[in-house]
């Protein structure tokens, strides 16, 4: 198995503008999807970068208090561990049913500084604990991290990935399928903390509100389990890869920017659409604006 | 666990497809200021508003009627000694809690 270190795709925005024909206008009415199939066509011999913003359950039948690790980090093979800065927001939205207000809650104060241990590697990161109370109502609570731009050494420039993770109290849905009007990101077409294992996972990615067409994305499985307790990743993979290509699946969405993956395996699945804001710098580099949005497969069991 | 919530199995042969379709949720919770807020609504995220809530007590006695606000959810004060919440689902299938089920 190949073993590399921080591989990321560096002619996304070359590719994304080949392909690309413009922006299109509107997500559509009908999801007319083609299917951009899991394993596809491009090849990647290692992993890739991905913000982890984890908590144990996606679908709880009551409330209690969510913990959560912020790691940025390479989730299948765990191979490196990277350093975060302070982020720059942090925040979850709630909404109890499809009708009624959102309600943004700032969860920076609950951010608690931590070293946390991959398999071979430790870094900088963080973890929360947020009381009972931020989800004590029943509905939807998308999460919302942005995290400080890292600096990329092997490419010179910046990485800045916008991640949300969505759980759920008690099956009142609220507002999962909504854009939160973020620079980039990734919006549910299906519930992302209800998919059953084997089913499929549909999405569209937006920049500026705007479906991208033909946006390179990355998917990788949480392989190694987070231990928040423990400040750790777990040391035993979960499955693996029988060759390189399927430890970073790379696929293309489709010309209205929508994905569909499918979920073999129970667990997380991170969900990465890479370089969507063309021309952005932090600190005279340049800096890739990538989206990151973490699902769950559940397994049906008796 | 100190909360319950009370779901309504979808294996109810010969229901509307509407009801079918739709799940009743109910949950409460303590305020800690002697009140209690129950939060209801659909498994399609629909409205709660305006269904029928009935509090009784451990003698079956009706304490409080009452429905959900447009916000879906319902506040009383709470009663001394057992009781329970009944949230009125629909086509009379009633979601219980009991009030020992139900803390801050």
């Amino acid at each position: 198995m190949v073993t590399a270190t921080s591989f990321r795709s560096m002619d996304a925005t070359l590719r994304n503008r080949r392909l690309g024909t413009g922006r299109v206008r509107g997500i559509g009415h009908a999801v007319e999807l083609s299917c951009v199939i899991l394993l596809a066509a491009f090849s990647s011999t290692a992993s890739a970068h991905f913000q982890l913003l984890y908590t144990p359950e996606a679908a709880l039948n009551a409330s209690r208090a969510i913990p959560l690790a912020l790691v940025f980090s390479h989730p299948f093979n765990n191979g490196y561990t990277m350093s975060m800065g302070e982020p720059e927001a942090f925040y979850v939205i709630s909404q109890r049913g499809a009708e009624a207000e959102r309600r943004k809650t700032d969860l920076l104060e609950y951010l608690e500084p931590v070293t946390w241990s991959g398999v071979d590697s430790q870094a900088e990161a963080f973890v929360a604990h947020p009381p009972r109370s931020v989800t004590r109502s029943l509905g939807d609570y998308t999460y919302v991290l942005r995290p400080a731009p890292y600096y990329e050494e092997q490419e010179d420039k910046y990485i800045q990935q916008i991640t949300k993770t969505v759980i759920n109290v008690g099956g009142l849905p609220g507002s999962w399928d909504e854009p939160l009007g973020l620079p980039v990101e990734i919006v549910p077409l299906d519930k992302p903390y209800a998919n059953w294992v084997g089913g499929v996972f549909r999405a569209v990615v937006l920049a500026d509100g705007m479906p991208v067409p033909n946006a390179e994305i990355e998917i990788e499985y949480l392989n190694h389990e987070p231990q928040i307790d423990q400040l750790r990743f777990a040391a035993e993979a979960k499955i693996t890869a029988p060759q390189g290509s399927f430890i970073t699946l790379s696929i293309r969405a489709n010309a209205q920017g929508e994905v569909m993956i499918g979920l073999p395996k129970a667990g997380w699945w991170g969900i990465c659409a890479l370089d969507l804001d063309d021309g952005l710098e932090y600190n005279d580099k340049e800096l890739s604006l990538d989206a990151v949005l973490w699902i769950k497969a559940t397994d049906m069991l008796p | 666990m100190n909360r319950r919530l009370a779901f309504y199995s979808l294996l109810l042969f010969g229901m509307s497809q509407v009801t079918l379709a739709h799940t009743p949720i109910c949950d409460c919770y303590d305020n800690g200021d002697n009140t209690i807020t129950c939060e209801g609504g659909f498994s399609d995220g629909g409205t709660a508003a305006g269904i029928p809530m009935r509090i009784i007590d451990g003698a079956g006695k009706l304490l409080i009627d009452g429905a959900m606000s447009a916000q879906s959810d319902f506040t009383f004060t709470k009663p001394d000694g057992n009781f329970r919440v009944e949230f009125e689902g629909g086509d009379g299938h009633i979601i219980q809690i009991d009030g020992r089920d139900i803390e801050e």
